[in-house]
């Protein structure tokens, strides 16, 4: 059997396993990515802990974490619930949610940066030439983290309702059909036949959404850059801010390890819900 | 016995093969000099080609330079590429403090025995030079000398009667002026660039504590936190909350921004020496609307206009070059007469190389008399002083990007000015003991 796994583990080890260990291993030393690294113990870990932008970064994660387990899950199961039940047009309205997905994400940053927010170019501009005072949210400290996680939400939902579809047909038709003969109504059907159905895969989808929001990265340096005022800083792009404009792998590398932490928790409570759910 | 025509007509292919192959083959005994250039327009690219690689190439038979243009991540890139040992053999840095840490690494060559050979340090003006001297050795040559300018709608000053402002009373007067009519002062955006915020805080740092207050600070003689740049950065809130940079300031590109200007929505702009390079802002057309000059003093550190110093990029070769003369042989041929007109001609605002014995004058007739008015008076400032320093060629890095992004913490209302100040102090100080500060050019007198 080993053989067959070999090659497997070969690309593992290679691309996983061996930066895993050399970023373990850059965050206990003081490199500015060009020299010779030199030992610096905890400082780095100790230096993080004393940056207040590092603790407004996890705790945008932290909101971001939650707006993705609840915002787009919600709209995900809602839509593909309907979509189950209403099958009429299930293929365009499929197409059509799940267009956003496969738009390259730099693409749709600029949408919506230059074409919706934008307050002399985009359809904010247009509206507030028609009577309305609206400023632009990527502008504001306060909601420009909530303005990229609507961009990302648009595109990530339809992938979710996509999943969850898939997820329902695999529900027993005579389930749902009882379920309506006993009289229930849409809400009721989901509560107590279609989410009971598909909760190994809402389970898998919520901690992958924990793994993911703690590695967000490419929607907020599109459109925000982690501004204005590190507003929209996560952890990383404080940690590409470390390691490509100041020169310090070391911090980086310190920060990249708190954002595995948070994986690794995400990581270790699934397998534990497989374990229990194979015993 | 002579060939058939059956043999001469086989042969007729193979001859013609050869008479392919020989030019071929006499190219690649030419030896290769590879450079990786950052970001260039359509435009910058063509100039690139034709006045740099085309014209290098023939312009001898050893060596044949092979340009490939990588784009903003260029400086990450090449790190990697310098620590793995599969640099190109030119290295080029965007500016002295990208090139400190490669330069402290000893990733490239030192280039004093190439200086001797070509007379490099006769040539060049010592203020630029000397941002590349580590140790007491020549570690690259600065490819360009930049500065910050007032850029000016010229035609909106003359409708409303505004004069030019010399001080920070009459700068204020006209922006207050403008304001009071609906019109933006600056026309200002950093949506699709950060760096806009260093910039701004390049002239009021520099044109408020003055020039000199920014030196002994640079040189860790005077800390961050002294009153000048107190002062300074006060005045930059006010200016924030006043709107002088207009409401949308997070919201608009740079191009954006800068189009105010020329459309009369906006009077003024800071821009740097590049932006001369966008044709969109129509400045080279004789009849344009716009006009450009020094910025003002802002304090009362010293009177009259002041540019600040900058180097843009700068050229090294690669420790593990393998061909470290072709490299040199390729500096050389920047520094002549022809390449200088033609870059300046054709990419205005990128290639000012600050070389003493290439004037300005010689890019008198180019068609751009707004470029060829600054670059004269520049090259006269940085010869003569007294200048100002730019944060992005003087400033390490880690402080650097604090004071790019913690600025707009001060402008909203998030952190005070001495708090700012304080944490760059600390980051400067803790730069300045692990040797990360850029070298300061010789002081003028």
């Amino acid at each position: 059997m080993w053989p067959f796994a070999l090659p497997a583990v070969l690309i593992n080890v290679a691309i996983i396993l061996v930066p895993a260990v050399l970023t373990l291993a850059a965050a206990f030393v003081a490199w500015d990515g060009v020299g010779v690294p030199a030992w610096a113990g905890l400082s780095n870990f100790q230096r993080m802990g004393d940056d207040p932008v590092f603790w407004s970064a996890l705790s945008n994660n932290v909101v971001w974490t939650l707006i993705f387990l609840s915002v787009p899950i919600a709209m995900g199961i809602i839509m593909a619930a309907a979509l189950l039940v209403a099958p009429r047009g299930r293929l365009i309205v499929q197409s059509i949610i799940f267009l956003p997905r496969i738009l390259a994400v730099a693409v749709i940053g600029r949408i919506f940066q230059g074409m919706i927010f934008s307050p002399a170019t985009g359809v904010l501009a247009w509206l507030n030439g028609h009577g309305l005072s609206l400023s632009d949210p990527l502008a504001d400290p306060d909601r420009s983290l909530y303005a990229v996680a609507a961009v990302d939400i648009w595109h990530w939902w339809g992938f979710l309702a996509i999943v969850f579809l898939a997820a329902m047909r695999q529900v027993g038709i005579e389930q749902i059909e009882a379920a309506r003969l006993d009289g229930a109504g849409f809400f009721a059907l989901l509560r107590h036949v279609l989410l009971p159905g598909i909760s190994p895969t809402l389970t898998l989808m919520l901690i992958l959404t924990v793994i993911w929001s703690f590695q967000v990265f490419e929607f907020i340096y599109i459109v925000t850059r982690g501004g204005p005022a590190y507003g929209s800083e996560v952890l990383a792009t404080l940690a590409y801010r470390h390691a490509f404009l100041e020169s310090d792998v070391g911090q980086a590398a310190a920060v990249a390890c708190v954002m595995s932490l948070f994986g690794l928790c995400a990581t270790a409570v699934y397998l534990r819900l497989q374990v229990r759910g194979g015993q | 016995m002579p060939p058939s025509r059956r043999q001469l007509f086989a042969v007729v292919p193979f001859a013609a093969l050869g008479a392919q192959l020989r030019p071929a083959v006499a190219q690649s005994a030419r030896k290769p000099v590879t450079f990786w250039f950052a970001q260039a327009n359509s435009d910058g690219q063509a100039a690139l080609r034709r006045n740099l690689v085309e014209a290098f190439n023939a312009s001898q038979d050893k060596y044949e330079l092979q340009l490939e243009v990588k784009g903003a991540a260029v400086n990450n890139l090449l790190k990697i590429a310098l620590v793995a040992g599969n640099g190109p053999d030119i290295v080029q840095t965007s500016g002295p403090s990208y090139l400190t840490a490669i330069a402290n690494a000893g990733q490239v060559l030192a280039l004093d025995a190439f200086a001797e050979t070509y007379k490099w340090k006769d040539r060049f003006l010592p203020a630029l030079l000397n941002t590349s001297v580590f140790g007491g050795k020549l570690f690259a040559l600065p490819r360009d000398y930049e500065s910050l300018h007032l850029f000016y709608n010229k035609d909106l000053f003359r409708q409303h009667g505004w004069k030019f402002p010399t001080n920070r009373v009459e700068l204020e007067q006209v922006a207050d002026a403008a304001l009071a009519k609906g019109i933006i002062p600056f026309g200002a955006g950093n949506a699709d660039w950060k760096g806009v915020n260093e910039w701004v805080m390049t002239v009021f740092f520099n044109n408020v504590a003055g020039p000199d207050a920014v030196r002994k600070a640079l040189s860790g003689e005077l800390p961050w936190t002294s009153p000048p740049f107190v002062e300074a950065v006060e005045l930059s809130k006010t200016w924030y909350n006043k709107g002088f940079f207009g409401k949308n300031y997070f919201s608009l590109t740079i191009e954006q921004a800068f189009l105010q200007v020329v459309n009369g929505k906006a009077a003024m702009a800071v821009g740097g020496t590049w932006t001369f390079g966008t044709k969109s802002y129509g400045m080279s057309d004789p009849n344009t609307v716009m006009d450009v000059a020094a910025f003002p003093s802002l304090g009362s550190a010293f009177s009259g206009p002041l540019f600040q110093l900058a180097c843009g990029a700068t050229l090294s070769i690669a420790k593990t070059s393998q061909n470290p003369e072709g490299a040199a042989a390729v500096f050389d041929f920047m520094l002549t007469r022809k390449f200088y007109e033609n870059m300046n001609r054709d990419w205005p605002g990128k290639w000012a190389l600050p070389v003493k014995d290439l004037s300005p004058d010689m890019l008198k007739g180019i068609g751009y008399p707004l470029f060829e008015k600054t670059v004269a008076q520049m090259h006269q400032a940085f010869a003569k002083g007294p200048y100002g320093f730019t944060i992005w060629t003087f400033w390490p890095n880690a402080t650097n990007s604090y004071l790019i992004d913690g600025i707009e913490q001060v402008w909203l209302n998030r952190m005070t000015s001495e708090a700012y100040l304080g944490r760059i102090q600390t980051l400067f100080a803790q730069e300045l003991k692990e040797g990360k500060v850029p070298p300061l050019p010789p002081r003028t007198t």
